[in-house]
C-alpha cells in the first residue's frame, strides 16, 4: 500500500526531472509521451491503492506512511508522511486519472507549438503537486502541495510568455492565491499553537472544539480553499488565468485544482463542524457564486470564458455541498464535473485547434455539420452540465440540492439559489452549443475552418482522449443515486460521513425542481439561438462588466497602494533620500580618500606594520600569561 | 634524551626569524627579501622541530614539512616574478614598485 502511494506520488516528479535534465535529447515527443507515461503509471498506482483497499474492512482502509522526519523544531516534528484513505484515493484515482487523459490530449494539441518540453515538464510538476496535495498525510505537507499547484498553475497561464495578457492572468492568479495560502497559513498557526501538531487525526481529535479560535481556524481554512477554488470574493483569476493553453485550462482549472478547496473542507470537516457559523458562510459564498458566475457567463463571447464562469458555478454547487455538511455528495459532483468539464475545455480545444487559435464564439457558428464528432461529444458535456436526466451531472448536483433542505430556512435560500442556478447552467451552456454548433455557418467559419483529407477533426490523441471523457460523462454518474444505491456515500463514511441527511421526498423534490428548471433554461436557450422567437435582450452592462469585481478591487486596493507610493517618492523619496544621497557619497569618498593614504604601496612599510603588530602582540601575551 | 636543552634551539630559532625579519624590513632587492622570508620560514620550522622532539610526538615535524612545500611554492611564485621582472627591465627596488598605491 505505501509503496504504490509512493510511486504514484513519485512518478509524474521523475518524468519532470528527466525532461528538465534531458533537454534537448530528448524530442519534443518523446516528451509529451514521457509526461503520459509516468501520469498514466501514477493512475496504475492509484489502481492498485483502491483495490487493495476494497480487500479490507471498511475501519481498516486508513494507511499512513512516513518517510522521515522532515521537520522538528521543540516539541513539535512533522513528518513527510502520506495518508492514504478512502477521500485521498478517490482524488488520486481522478487526478492522475483524468490527469493522463488530459496530458495524452496536449500531445496532439501542443503539436508544433514551441517549447513543447517546457510545457510537458510543467504538466508534470503539476500532476506532482496535485497527487501531494490530495495525498499528504499533514497540514503542513498539505500546505507545500497547496502552494505547489499554484505555482504550476502560475507556470502554465504564463505559458505564453510573449503574451503580456498572459503574464498579466499567471501573477494575476499567483497574487489572489498567495492571498488564500497566507490565511491557510494562519489557520495552522493556531493549530500549532492549540494542539501542537498538524497529522490529521490529532489535529481533529485535541482542536478547540467551540469558540473563537474554533471560528478563525475555519474561517483561515476558508480563506485558502475559496482563493484555491476561485469562489467569490477571490474569483476574480479563473477567467483570466484562460490564457492558458486550453488542456491547461481543462486539467487545473477545471478538473483538479480549483475543486482542491472542496476537498480541503471535506478532510478538514471537523474542523468546520466546530465552526457551524463558518461552514455556513461557505455554503453562503458558493451559493452567490453559482449564481454570480451564471449571470456572468451567460453574456460571455469567449467560448473558455464561458466555460471558466461555469466551473466557477458548479464549484459553487460543491461549496454549498460541504457547506451544509453533504461531503459525500461534494465530493461526487467533483468527480463528475471533473468528467463532463474536462470533456467540455477538451471539446472546445478541438474548435479552438480546428480553427486556428479563434475563441470568440460570434465569429463561430454551424460548426456541427462539419465536426459531428466534436458536436456529439459537446452535446454530451453540455447535457451532463445542464444535469438532463441519466447524464453525470444529473445525479450528482440534484444530491446536493437535496441535502440543501436539511437546513431549516437558511437552507431553503440555498435550495432556491440552486434550483435558479441549474436553469442558469441550462442557458448559458446551450447558448454555447447552438452558437458554436447550430445555425449558419459564419464567414469567418467558411473561411479558417479546416478539416484535414483524413476526414478527421483533429490529431488521434486529441480524439481518442476526449472520447474516453464523454463514456466517463455518459456512465459515471450511475455510480450513486442517491435515493437507490449509494457506494460512495458508503465508501467515504469513515473519513467524511455527512451531516445532511435528507428524506427521499427532499431527494425527489429536488431532482424534479432542478430539472425542471434546467429544461426551462434548455428550452429559453432554445427559442432565443435556434427559432429565434424569443428577442436576446441586449447583454447587461453588469454581466459584461463581471458585477464590476476587478474594477472594486481596482478602486480599493490598487489605487489606494498606486497614490500612496506615488506621494512617498514625491515628497520622501525625491526630497530625503534623492537629497541626501550626494552629500552620503562625497562623505564617503572623502574618508576613503584619506585611509587611502595608508596604502603608500610600499612593500617594506606593510612588513613593519606587521612586524610591530606582532610585536604588540607577543608583549601582550607575554604580559598577561 | 641527548644533545642540549631545548631552550638553545628555541633560542637559534628566534635568532633565525630576528635575522629574516630584519633582512625583509631594512633590504630593497626583491631577491634578498625572498631569501630572508626564507631564513625566518626556516626559524620557524626550526622551532616546531625542536618542540616536536621536546614534547616526543610526531605532529611539529609533519607541520615542519608542510611549511617546506609551501616555502618551495611560495618561492616559485616569488622567483618567477622576479625574473619577470627583469627580463621587462624593471629596476629590482621594492621601494620603486609602488604601482598598488592608494
Amino acid at each position: 500500500m505505501a509503496g504504490a502511494a509512493w510511486v504514484c506520488l513519485l512518478t509524474p516528479l521523475a518524468a519532470v526531472l528527466v525532461i528538465t535534465l534531458a533537454g534537448e535529447r530528448l524530442s519534443r515527443r518523446g516528451a509529451g509521451y514521457l509526461s503520459t507515461a509516468s501520469t498514466m503509471v501514477s493512475f496504475a498506482a492509484a489502481i492498485v491503492a483502491f483495490v487493495i483497499m476494497l480487500g479490507e474492512s471498511s475501519d481498516a482502509r486508513i494507511h499512513g506512511t512516513t518517510a522521515y522526519t522532515w521537520l522538528s523544531a521543540g516539541p513539535y516534528s512533522f513528518g513527510l508522511s502520506l495518508l492514504t484513505d478512502q477521500l485521498s484515493v478517490m482524488m488520486m484515482l481522478i487526478v492522475a486519472g483524468v490527469g493522463s487523459l488530459i496530458v495524452a490530449y496536449s500531445v496532439g494539441y501542443m503539436e508544433g507549438e514551441d517549447e513543447e518540453r517546457r510545457y510537458f515538464a510543467y504538466m508534470s510538476l503539476f500532476v506532482f503537486s496535485m497527487l501531494l496535495l490530495v495525498q499528504s498525510g499533514n497540514l503542513l505537507l498539505l500546505l507545500a502541495g497547496w502552494g505547489m499547484v499554484g505555482l504550476s498553475s502560475y507556470l502554465l497561464i504564463g505559458f505564453h510568455q510573449e503574451r503580456p495578457s498572459a503574464i498579466a492572468a499567471a501573477k494575476k492568479a499567483f497574487v489572489m492565491n498567495a492571498f488564500g495560502d497566507a490565511t491557510m497559513a494562519l489557520a495552522l498557526f493556531l493549530l500549532i499553537q492549540h494542539t501542537g501538531r498538524l497529522d490529521f487525526a490529532g489535529v481533529f481529535a485535541s482542536s478547540p472544539t467551540h469558540g473563537t479560535v474554533a471560528n478563525l481556524i475555519a474561517l483561515g481554512l476558508l480563506g485558502g480553499a475559496v482563493a484555491k477554488s476561485a469562489q467569490i470574493p477571490l474569483h476574480t483569476w479563473l477567467p483570466d488565468a484562460m490564457e492558458g493553453p486550453t488542456p491547461v485550462s481543462a486539467l487545473i482549472h477545471a478538473a483538479t485544482m480549483v475543486t482542491a478547496g472542496v476537498y480541503l473542507i471535506c478532510r478538514c470537516h471537523p474542523l468546520f463542524e466546530y465552526a457551524p457559523k463558518v461552514q455556513d458562510v461557505a455554503a453562503g459564498l458558493g451559493a452567490v457564486t453559482l449564481l454570480m458566475a451564471g449571470l456572468i457567463a451567460l453574456v460571455q463571447v469567449d467560448i473558455k470564458r464561458v466555460i471558466a464562469y461555469s466551473t466557477m458555478s458548479q464549484i459553487g454547487y460543491m461549496f454549498v455541498g460541504v457547506g451544509v455538511g453533504a461531503y459525500p455528495a461534494a465530493m461526487f459532483h467533483l468527480m463528475t464535473h471533473a468528467f463532463f468539464k474536462a470533456l467540455l475545455f477538451l471539446a472546445a480545444g478541438i474548435v479552438i485547434h480546428a480553427l486556428a487559435g479563434e475563441q470568440d464564439i460570434r465569429r463561430m457558428g454551424g460548426l456541427g455539420r462539419v465536426m459531428p464528432f466534436t458536436r456529439t461529444v459537446f452535446w454530451i458535456g453540455a447535457l451532463a452540465l445542464a444535469g438532463m436526466p441519466f447524464f453525470s451531472g444529473f445525479f450528482s448536483k440534484d444530491a446536493i440540492v437535496g441535502a440543501t433542505m436539511t437546513r431549516g430556512w437558511y437552507g431553503y435560500c440555498l435550495f432556491a439559489a440552486c434550483v435558479l442556478g441549474a436553469l442558469l447552467t441550462g442557458l448559458y451552456t446551450f447558448r454555447l452549443v447552438f452558437l458554436v454548433f447550430h445555425g449558419e455557418r459564419s464567414e469567418f467559419a467558411r473561411e479558417h475552418l479546416h478539416v484535414p483529407e483524413s476526414g478527421r477533426e483533429g490529431p488521434f490523441s486529441m480524439l481518442w482522449t476526449v472520447a474516453v471523457l464523454a463514456l466517463l460523462s455518459l456512465i459515471g454518474g450511475w455510480l450513486q443515486w442517491t435515493q437507490l444505491w449509494h457506494p460512495l456515500t458508503d465508501w467515504l463514511d469513515p473519513v467524511a460521513a455527512p451531516t445532511a441527511d435528507p428524506s427521499d421526498t427532499q431527494e425527489w423534490i429536488a431532482t424534479v425542481s432542478a430539472l425542471v428548471a434546467g429544461l426551462a433554461g434548455i428550452g429559453l436557450a432554445w427559442a432565443a439561438y435556434v427559432k429565434r422567437s424569443v428577442r436576446i435582450p441586449k447583454p447587461v452592462a453588469l454581466f459584461e462588466k463581471k458585477f464590476y469585481w476587478d474594477e472594486l478591487y481596482d478602486a480599493v486596493f490598487y489605487r489606494p497602494a498606486d497614490l500612496i507610493s506615488r506621494g512617498l517618492g514625491r515628497f520622501f523619496e525625491q526630497p530625503v533620500i534623492g537629497g541626501s544621497i550626494g552629500d552620503v557619497r562625497d562623505g564617503f569618498r572623502a574618508g576613503a580618500g584619506e585611509v587611502a593614504r595608508v596604502q603608500n604601496g610600499l612593500v617594506r612599510a606593510y612588513v613593519l606594520a606587521l612586524a610591530s603588530g606582532v610585536a604588540v602582540l607577543a608583549v601582550v601575551f607575554l604580559t598577561n600569561r | 634524551m641527548h644533545g642540549p636543552d631545548v631552550s638553545w634551539y628555541i633560542a637559534l630559532a628566534g635568532l633565525l626569524f630576528a635575522t629574516g625579519a630584519v633582512g625583509v624590513l631594512v633590504r630593497r632587492s626583491p631577491l634578498i627579501i625572498l631569501l630572508s622570508v626564507e631564513i625566518m620560514l626556516n626559524g620557524a620550522n626550526l622551532a616546531l622541530i625542536a618542540f616536536a622532539r621536546h614534547l616526543g610526538n610526531e605532529q611539529g615535524q609533519v607541520f615542519a614539512i608542510a611549511v617546506m612545500a609551501v616555502a618551495a611554492s611560495e618561492v616559485v611564485v616569488g622567483l618567477g616574478l622576479i625574473v619577470a621582472m627583469g627580463r621587462r627591465n624593471v629596476e629590482l627596488d621594492v621601494d620603486k614598485l609602488r604601482t598598488l598605491r592608494g
